[in-house]
Protein backbone atom coordinates (compact mmCIF):
# COMPACT_ATOMS: atom_id res chain seq x y z
CA UNK A 1 0.00 0.00 0.00
CA UNK A 2 1.04 3.15 -0.54
CA UNK A 3 -0.02 6.89 1.07
CA UNK A 4 -1.58 9.44 -1.80
CA UNK A 5 -2.27 12.81 -0.79
CA UNK A 6 -4.93 15.07 -1.98
CA UNK A 7 -2.60 18.14 -1.67
CA UNK A 8 -5.24 20.52 -2.14
CA UNK A 9 -7.15 19.23 1.49
CA UNK A 10 -4.18 17.36 2.24
CA UNK A 11 -6.43 14.40 2.76
CA UNK A 12 -3.84 10.89 2.81
CA UNK A 13 -5.22 7.42 1.66
CA UNK A 14 -3.84 4.01 1.14
CA UNK A 15 -3.78 2.76 -2.15
CA UNK A 16 -2.49 -0.56 -3.60
CA UNK A 17 0.19 -0.91 -6.71
CA UNK A 18 -2.69 -3.03 -7.99
CA UNK A 19 -5.88 -0.91 -8.11
CA UNK A 20 -6.60 2.50 -9.32
CA UNK A 21 -6.21 5.74 -7.30
CA UNK A 22 -9.90 6.32 -7.51
CA UNK A 23 -10.38 3.33 -5.96
CA UNK A 24 -8.47 4.62 -2.98
CA UNK A 25 -10.55 8.10 -2.72
CA UNK A 26 -13.43 6.01 -2.92
CA UNK A 27 -12.54 4.55 0.43
CA UNK A 28 -12.38 8.10 1.71
CA UNK A 29 -15.94 7.55 1.60
CA UNK A 30 -16.54 11.49 0.58
CA UNK A 31 -19.99 11.71 -0.93
CA UNK A 32 -20.47 12.46 -4.34
CA UNK A 33 -16.78 11.15 -6.01
CA UNK A 34 -17.59 10.96 -9.30
CA UNK A 35 -16.98 7.49 -10.19
CA UNK A 36 -17.62 7.42 -13.43
CA UNK A 37 -17.59 4.95 -16.34
CA UNK A 38 -13.75 3.69 -14.69
CA UNK A 39 -12.91 2.61 -18.36
CA UNK A 40 -11.00 6.06 -19.15
CA UNK A 41 -13.82 7.28 -21.09
CA UNK A 42 -15.69 9.85 -19.42
CA UNK A 43 -13.58 12.04 -17.79
CA UNK A 44 -15.07 13.02 -14.33
CA UNK A 45 -11.76 11.59 -12.09
CA UNK A 46 -9.45 13.67 -14.01
CA UNK A 47 -6.42 14.78 -11.38
CA UNK A 48 -2.45 15.74 -11.61
CA UNK A 49 0.01 13.89 -10.00
CA UNK A 50 2.61 16.47 -9.32
CA UNK A 51 5.21 13.88 -7.38
CA UNK A 52 5.28 10.30 -7.01
CA UNK A 53 4.83 8.20 -10.05
CA UNK A 54 1.94 5.90 -11.62
CA UNK A 55 1.56 3.07 -13.54
CA UNK A 56 -1.13 3.54 -16.81
CA UNK A 57 -3.75 0.47 -15.93
CA UNK A 58 -5.17 1.56 -20.01
CA UNK A 59 -6.35 3.95 -22.05
CA UNK A 60 -6.99 7.43 -21.23
CA UNK A 61 -9.42 9.29 -23.43
CA UNK A 62 -7.35 12.37 -25.48
CA UNK A 63 -11.23 13.87 -25.20
CA UNK A 64 -10.07 14.14 -21.49
CA UNK A 65 -6.81 14.62 -21.27
CA UNK A 66 -4.54 15.99 -24.45
CA UNK A 67 -0.67 15.37 -25.29
CA UNK A 68 0.62 18.71 -23.62
CA UNK A 69 -1.76 18.01 -20.48
CA UNK A 70 -0.38 14.16 -20.14
CA UNK A 71 3.39 15.24 -20.15
CA UNK A 72 2.38 17.88 -17.23
CA UNK A 73 1.09 15.05 -14.93
CA UNK A 74 -2.70 15.13 -15.55
CA UNK A 75 -4.53 12.07 -16.22
CA UNK A 76 -7.77 9.98 -15.09
CA UNK A 77 -7.95 8.52 -11.75
CA UNK A 78 -9.64 5.55 -12.96
CA UNK A 79 -6.80 4.17 -15.20
CA UNK A 80 -3.53 4.94 -12.67
CA UNK A 81 -2.48 2.70 -10.17
CA UNK A 82 0.52 4.01 -7.73
CA UNK A 83 4.16 2.77 -7.76
CA UNK A 84 4.82 4.56 -4.55
CA UNK A 85 4.28 7.50 -2.61
CA UNK A 86 1.92 9.78 -4.78
CA UNK A 87 0.64 13.46 -4.17
CA UNK A 88 -1.94 14.65 -6.55
CA UNK A 89 -4.39 17.50 -7.40
CA UNK A 90 -7.90 17.19 -8.31
CA UNK A 91 -9.19 18.37 -11.18
CA UNK A 92 -12.64 18.72 -13.71
CA UNK A 93 -15.26 17.38 -11.74
CA UNK A 94 -13.70 15.80 -9.34
CA UNK A 95 -13.47 19.46 -7.61
CA UNK A 96 -17.08 19.10 -7.31
CA UNK A 97 -17.12 16.63 -3.79
CA UNK A 98 -13.95 18.31 -2.94
CA UNK A 99 -14.54 21.70 -3.01
CA UNK A 100 -18.58 21.91 -2.91
CA UNK A 101 -19.40 25.76 -2.23
CA UNK A 102 -16.31 27.26 -3.77
CA UNK A 103 -15.68 25.65 -7.32
CA UNK A 104 -18.06 27.04 -10.22
CA UNK A 105 -20.92 24.45 -10.58
CA UNK A 106 -21.28 23.12 -14.13
CA UNK A 107 -24.52 21.64 -13.62
CA UNK A 108 -26.53 19.33 -15.48
CA UNK A 109 -29.64 20.83 -16.28
CA UNK A 110 -31.89 17.37 -15.11
CA UNK A 111 -29.59 16.51 -12.25
CA UNK A 112 -31.01 17.54 -9.27
CA UNK A 113 -29.01 19.43 -6.36
CA UNK B 1 -42.25 4.85 -45.97
CA UNK B 2 -39.53 7.15 -44.68
CA UNK B 3 -37.37 6.37 -41.40
CA UNK B 4 -38.39 2.54 -40.08
CA UNK B 5 -36.02 2.11 -37.37
CA UNK B 6 -32.40 2.50 -35.90
CA UNK B 7 -29.93 0.48 -37.94
CA UNK B 8 -26.68 1.11 -36.50
CA UNK B 9 -24.40 2.81 -34.49
CA UNK B 10 -20.32 3.57 -34.90
CA UNK B 11 -18.80 4.38 -31.76
CA UNK B 12 -15.11 5.01 -30.88
CA UNK B 13 -13.01 2.63 -28.53
CA UNK B 14 -9.51 3.14 -27.11
CA UNK B 15 -9.05 -0.55 -27.12
CA UNK B 16 -10.56 -3.29 -29.96
CA UNK B 17 -10.18 -6.01 -28.33
CA UNK B 18 -11.31 -5.73 -24.77
CA UNK B 19 -14.10 -3.67 -26.97
CA UNK B 20 -14.84 -7.03 -28.54
CA UNK B 21 -14.99 -9.10 -26.01
CA UNK B 22 -17.46 -6.92 -24.13
CA UNK B 23 -20.20 -6.89 -26.88
CA UNK B 24 -19.60 -10.65 -27.39
CA UNK B 25 -19.50 -11.84 -24.17
CA UNK B 26 -21.24 -9.01 -21.99
CA UNK B 27 -24.31 -8.25 -24.21
CA UNK B 28 -23.49 -11.68 -26.79
CA UNK B 29 -23.50 -9.85 -30.30
CA UNK B 30 -21.49 -11.38 -32.83
CA UNK B 31 -18.79 -10.43 -34.62
CA UNK B 32 -20.05 -10.56 -38.42
CA UNK B 33 -16.80 -8.39 -40.46
CA UNK B 34 -13.76 -6.68 -39.89
CA UNK B 35 -12.48 -3.75 -42.55
CA UNK B 36 -9.04 -2.82 -43.59
CA UNK B 37 -8.97 0.28 -40.93
CA UNK B 38 -9.47 -2.20 -38.43
CA UNK B 39 -13.75 -1.62 -37.21
CA UNK B 40 -15.23 -4.28 -36.03
CA UNK B 41 -18.98 -5.26 -36.87
CA UNK B 42 -21.54 -7.04 -34.96
CA UNK B 43 -24.63 -7.89 -34.92
CA UNK B 44 -27.70 -9.14 -32.34
CA UNK B 45 -29.28 -12.80 -32.65
CA UNK B 46 -32.50 -11.81 -33.80
CA UNK B 47 -31.70 -9.29 -36.06
CA UNK B 48 -31.08 -9.83 -39.84
CA UNK B 49 -28.90 -6.93 -41.26
CA UNK B 50 -25.30 -7.41 -41.25
CA UNK B 51 -24.46 -5.71 -38.53
CA UNK B 52 -25.85 -3.14 -35.89
CA UNK B 53 -22.51 -2.06 -34.36
CA UNK B 54 -19.42 -0.41 -35.38
CA UNK B 55 -16.29 -0.21 -33.91
CA UNK B 56 -13.71 1.75 -34.46
CA UNK B 57 -10.44 2.15 -33.24
CA UNK B 58 -9.50 5.94 -31.09
CA UNK B 59 -7.66 7.53 -28.68
CA UNK B 60 -10.99 8.89 -27.30
CA UNK B 61 -14.13 6.86 -26.57
CA UNK B 62 -17.99 8.46 -27.94
CA UNK B 63 -19.94 8.23 -30.91
CA UNK B 64 -19.01 8.46 -34.56
CA UNK B 65 -22.57 8.36 -36.14
CA UNK B 66 -25.84 6.77 -35.65
CA UNK B 67 -28.04 5.60 -38.72
CA UNK B 68 -31.87 4.67 -39.12
CA UNK B 69 -32.48 2.38 -42.09
CA UNK B 70 -35.64 3.81 -44.36
CA UNK B 71 -38.14 1.79 -46.07
CA UNK B 72 -37.36 2.77 -49.72
CA UNK B 73 -34.34 4.01 -51.57
CA UNK B 74 -36.35 6.60 -53.12
CA UNK B 75 -37.25 7.93 -49.59
CA UNK B 76 -33.31 8.77 -49.18
CA UNK B 77 -34.11 11.29 -52.06
CA UNK B 78 -36.97 12.64 -50.65
CA UNK B 79 -35.58 13.27 -47.28
CA UNK B 80 -33.11 14.89 -48.84
CA UNK B 81 -35.08 17.52 -50.37
CA UNK B 82 -36.58 18.46 -47.08
CA UNK B 83 -33.44 18.04 -44.89
CA UNK B 84 -31.88 20.49 -47.26
CA UNK B 85 -35.15 22.96 -47.46
CA UNK B 86 -34.91 23.02 -43.88
CA UNK B 87 -31.35 24.31 -44.11
CA UNK B 88 -29.25 21.46 -43.06
CA UNK B 89 -26.48 20.65 -45.50
CA UNK B 90 -26.55 16.67 -46.87
CA UNK B 91 -24.38 14.52 -48.29
CA UNK B 92 -24.95 11.41 -50.38
CA UNK B 93 -22.23 9.01 -49.52
CA UNK B 94 -22.24 6.25 -52.65
CA UNK B 95 -22.96 2.90 -52.20
CA UNK B 96 -19.81 0.68 -50.45
CA UNK B 97 -18.66 3.67 -48.28
CA UNK B 98 -19.48 1.62 -45.37
CA UNK B 99 -19.61 -2.39 -46.00
CA UNK B 100 -22.67 -4.41 -47.08
CA UNK B 101 -24.40 -1.05 -47.06
CA UNK B 102 -26.17 1.42 -49.64
CA UNK B 103 -25.82 4.75 -50.47
CA UNK B 104 -26.30 6.79 -47.07
CA UNK B 105 -27.62 9.99 -46.80
CA UNK B 106 -25.59 11.99 -44.17
CA UNK B 107 -26.29 15.05 -42.23
CA UNK B 108 -25.66 16.91 -38.92
CA UNK B 109 -28.61 17.18 -36.45
CA UNK B 110 -28.76 20.93 -34.89
CA UNK B 111 -26.92 19.49 -32.25
CA UNK B 112 -24.03 18.39 -34.47
CA UNK B 113 -24.07 14.48 -33.86
CA UNK B 114 -24.02 12.47 -37.20
CA UNK B 115 -26.93 11.02 -38.49
CA UNK B 116 -26.95 8.48 -41.50
CA UNK B 117 -29.86 7.59 -43.27
CA UNK B 118 -29.62 4.17 -45.40
CA UNK B 119 -32.23 1.86 -47.39
CA UNK B 120 -30.07 -1.04 -48.06
CA UNK B 121 -27.79 -3.10 -45.76
CA UNK B 122 -27.14 -7.21 -46.73
CA UNK B 123 -29.51 -8.83 -45.18
CA UNK B 124 -28.00 -12.59 -43.68
CA UNK B 125 -30.91 -13.37 -41.37
CA UNK B 126 -31.60 -14.16 -37.59
CA UNK B 127 -29.88 -16.88 -35.94
CA UNK B 128 -33.03 -18.97 -35.77
CA UNK B 129 -33.75 -18.14 -39.32
CA UNK B 130 -37.31 -17.42 -41.30
CA UNK B 131 -38.68 -21.16 -41.78
CA UNK B 132 -40.28 -22.86 -38.47
CA UNK B 133 -37.90 -21.16 -36.22
CA UNK B 134 -37.38 -21.61 -32.32
CA UNK B 135 -38.10 -18.75 -30.33
CA UNK B 136 -34.23 -18.32 -29.46
CA UNK B 137 -30.70 -20.11 -31.06
CA UNK B 138 -28.83 -22.55 -29.19
CA UNK B 139 -25.88 -20.39 -28.94
CA UNK B 140 -26.27 -17.57 -26.73
CA UNK B 141 -23.65 -15.35 -24.30
CA UNK B 142 -23.76 -13.51 -21.98
CA UNK B 143 -27.11 -11.70 -21.59
CA UNK B 144 -28.09 -12.57 -25.39
CA UNK B 145 -29.54 -9.20 -26.51
CA UNK B 146 -31.66 -9.24 -28.97
CA UNK B 147 -31.45 -6.06 -31.23
CA UNK B 148 -29.98 -2.13 -31.12
CA UNK B 149 -33.04 -0.60 -29.44
CA UNK B 150 -32.37 3.01 -29.42
CA UNK B 151 -29.63 5.54 -28.77
CA UNK B 152 -30.02 8.83 -26.17
CA UNK B 153 -28.42 11.75 -27.16
CA UNK B 154 -26.73 14.60 -24.76
CA UNK B 155 -27.68 17.74 -25.95
CA UNK B 156 -26.28 21.10 -24.93
CA UNK B 157 -28.98 22.94 -22.82
CA UNK B 158 -28.15 26.30 -21.26
CA UNK B 159 -30.96 28.43 -21.05
CA UNK B 160 -28.95 31.16 -19.85
CA UNK B 161 -27.70 31.64 -23.52
CA UNK B 162 -30.97 30.25 -24.84
CA UNK B 163 -29.25 27.33 -26.23
CA UNK B 164 -31.86 24.32 -26.15
CA UNK B 165 -30.17 21.88 -28.68
CA UNK B 166 -32.95 19.35 -27.17
CA UNK B 167 -35.87 21.27 -28.75
CA UNK B 168 -34.17 21.72 -32.00
CA UNK B 169 -33.17 18.40 -32.73
CA UNK B 170 -37.07 17.46 -31.63
CA UNK B 171 -38.39 20.29 -33.62
CA UNK B 172 -35.87 18.83 -36.77
CA UNK B 173 -36.52 15.01 -36.31
CA UNK B 174 -40.24 15.62 -36.02
CA UNK B 175 -40.28 17.88 -38.87
CA UNK B 176 -38.26 16.82 -41.34
CA UNK B 177 -38.04 13.05 -40.25
CA UNK B 178 -41.65 12.48 -39.48
CA UNK B 179 -40.78 11.19 -35.72
CA UNK B 180 -43.60 11.55 -33.33
CA UNK B 181 -43.31 12.81 -29.72
CA UNK B 182 -43.97 10.34 -26.91
CA UNK B 183 -43.05 11.84 -24.13
CA UNK B 184 -40.84 14.75 -22.97
CA UNK B 185 -39.78 16.70 -19.77
CA UNK B 186 -40.48 20.27 -19.30
CA UNK B 187 -38.64 22.15 -16.45
CA UNK B 188 -37.86 25.62 -15.36
CA UNK B 189 -39.95 28.64 -14.53
CA UNK B 190 -43.47 27.46 -15.77
CA UNK B 191 -42.12 24.15 -16.95
CA UNK B 192 -41.41 25.76 -20.42
CA UNK B 193 -38.00 24.58 -21.55
CA UNK B 194 -38.24 21.35 -23.01
CA UNK B 195 -35.05 19.64 -20.92
CA UNK B 196 -35.50 16.05 -22.74
CA UNK B 197 -37.80 14.08 -24.91
CA UNK B 198 -38.22 10.86 -26.51
CA UNK B 199 -39.08 10.02 -29.84
CA UNK B 200 -40.07 7.00 -32.09
CA UNK B 201 -40.88 5.83 -35.77
CA UNK B 202 -41.64 1.78 -34.39
CA UNK B 203 -45.09 1.02 -32.34
CA UNK B 204 -42.73 1.28 -29.24
CA UNK B 205 -41.74 4.49 -27.02
CA UNK B 206 -38.41 5.80 -27.97
CA UNK B 207 -36.10 4.86 -31.41
CA UNK B 208 -34.29 8.03 -30.26
CA UNK B 209 -33.89 10.18 -27.45
CA UNK B 210 -32.67 13.56 -26.36
CA UNK B 211 -31.73 15.51 -23.38
CA UNK B 212 -30.14 18.07 -22.16
CA UNK B 213 -26.68 18.42 -21.17
CA UNK B 214 -23.84 20.65 -20.65
CA UNK B 215 -22.09 19.32 -23.59
CA UNK B 216 -23.19 17.42 -26.67
CA UNK B 217 -22.59 13.86 -26.28
CA UNK B 218 -23.44 10.35 -26.53
CA UNK B 219 -25.07 9.32 -23.45
CA UNK B 220 -26.01 5.65 -24.48
CA UNK B 221 -26.91 2.66 -26.65
CA UNK B 222 -29.72 0.44 -25.90
CA UNK B 223 -30.15 -3.10 -26.68
CA UNK B 224 -33.39 -4.78 -26.64
CA UNK B 225 -34.26 -7.43 -23.89
CA UNK B 226 -37.46 -9.19 -23.72
CA UNK B 227 -38.88 -9.88 -20.19
CA UNK B 228 -37.27 -8.56 -16.56
CA UNK B 229 -35.90 -12.33 -15.84
CA UNK B 230 -33.76 -11.47 -18.63
CA UNK B 231 -32.67 -8.38 -17.16
CA UNK B 232 -31.87 -10.16 -13.91
CA UNK B 233 -30.14 -12.37 -15.84
CA UNK B 234 -28.18 -9.73 -17.59
CA UNK B 235 -26.84 -7.85 -14.67
CA UNK B 236 -25.77 -11.68 -13.29
CA UNK B 237 -23.51 -11.99 -16.57
CA UNK B 238 -22.11 -8.05 -15.65
CA UNK B 239 -21.23 -8.70 -12.01
CA UNK B 240 -19.69 -12.01 -13.34
CA UNK B 241 -17.66 -10.17 -15.88
CA UNK B 242 -16.79 -7.47 -13.60
CA UNK B 243 -18.57 -5.33 -15.85
CA UNK B 244 -19.32 -1.37 -14.08
CA UNK B 245 -22.66 -1.23 -13.49
CA UNK B 246 -24.00 2.27 -13.82
CA UNK B 247 -27.74 1.24 -12.48
CA UNK B 248 -28.64 -2.04 -11.55
CA UNK B 249 -32.16 -3.11 -12.68
CA UNK B 250 -35.22 -0.98 -12.28
CA UNK B 251 -37.61 0.72 -14.22
CA UNK B 252 -38.01 4.03 -16.02
CA UNK B 253 -40.97 5.86 -15.29
CA UNK B 254 -40.63 7.67 -18.84
CA UNK B 255 -41.48 4.82 -22.03
CA UNK B 256 -42.04 2.31 -18.69
CA UNK B 257 -38.82 0.70 -19.73
CA UNK B 258 -37.28 -1.71 -17.77
CA UNK B 259 -33.45 -1.27 -17.64
CA UNK B 260 -29.44 -1.79 -16.62
CA UNK B 261 -27.22 0.63 -17.43
CA UNK B 262 -23.59 -0.35 -17.69
CA UNK B 263 -20.30 1.00 -19.42
CA UNK B 264 -18.42 -0.70 -22.08
CA UNK B 265 -14.67 -0.81 -21.45
CA UNK B 266 -14.00 2.76 -23.05
CA UNK B 267 -16.53 4.13 -20.82
CA UNK B 268 -19.35 4.31 -23.75
CA UNK B 269 -22.51 3.46 -21.35
CA UNK B 270 -24.83 0.17 -22.98
CA UNK B 271 -27.90 -0.29 -21.75
CA UNK B 272 -29.94 -3.28 -21.69
CA UNK B 273 -33.72 -2.28 -22.30
CA UNK B 274 -36.76 -4.68 -21.35
CA UNK B 275 -40.58 -4.89 -21.99
CA UNK B 276 -42.27 -2.61 -25.46
CA UNK B 277 -43.47 0.05 -22.57
CA UNK B 278 -46.95 0.64 -24.38
CA UNK B 279 -48.23 0.90 -28.10
CA UNK B 280 -46.52 4.22 -29.44
CA UNK B 281 -48.90 5.53 -31.83
CA UNK B 282 -48.82 9.20 -33.49
CA UNK B 283 -52.39 9.94 -32.45
CA UNK B 284 -51.60 9.07 -28.40
CA UNK B 285 -51.40 11.90 -26.72
CA UNK B 286 -47.90 12.99 -25.60
CA UNK B 287 -46.90 12.56 -21.97
CA UNK B 288 -45.20 14.82 -20.10
CA UNK B 289 -42.83 15.20 -16.72
CA UNK B 290 -42.44 18.16 -14.67
CA UNK B 291 -39.34 19.16 -13.13
CA UNK B 292 -40.84 18.23 -9.35
CA UNK B 293 -41.63 15.06 -11.00
CA UNK B 294 -38.43 14.86 -12.95
CA UNK B 295 -36.67 11.63 -10.42
CA UNK B 296 -39.99 9.62 -11.07
CA UNK B 297 -39.76 9.30 -14.76
CA UNK B 298 -35.97 8.80 -14.83
CA UNK B 299 -36.43 6.12 -11.98
CA UNK B 300 -39.41 5.33 -11.23
CA UNK B 301 -39.03 3.28 -7.97
CA UNK B 302 -36.63 5.41 -5.93
CA UNK B 303 -38.02 8.63 -7.22
CA UNK B 304 -34.36 9.73 -6.56
CA UNK B 305 -31.81 11.11 -9.35
CA UNK B 306 -28.38 9.29 -9.79
CA UNK B 307 -25.67 12.06 -10.54
CA UNK B 308 -23.49 9.61 -12.72
CA UNK B 309 -26.72 9.13 -14.81
CA UNK B 310 -26.60 12.97 -15.96
CA UNK B 311 -23.17 13.75 -15.35
CA UNK B 312 -20.96 11.04 -17.23
CA UNK B 313 -21.38 10.43 -20.99
CA UNK B 314 -18.83 10.18 -23.15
Amino acid sequence: MHAVTIVQTGEVYSCSEDEPLLAGMARLGRRGIPVGCLGGGCGVCKIRVLSGSVRKLGPVSRAHVNVEEEGRGYTLACRVAPECAVELEVVGKLQKPFFKGFAGRQQNVLSTK
Amino acid sequence: MGIMRIGHASIRVMDMATAVKHYENVLGMKKTMQDKDGNVYLKCWDEWDKYSLILTPSDQAGLNHVAYKVEHDSDLDALQKRIEAYGIKTEMLPEGTLPSTGRMLKFKLPSTHEMRLYAMKECVGTDVGSVNPDPWPDDLKGAGVHWLDHCLLMCELNPETGVNKVAENTKFVMECLDFHLAEQVMVGPGNAIQAATWLFRTTTPHDIAFVGGPRNGLHHIAFFLDSWNDLLKAADVMAKTKTKIDVSPTRHGITRGETIYFFDPSGNRNETFAGLGYLAQPDRPVITWTEDHLGSGIFYHTGELVPSFTEVYT
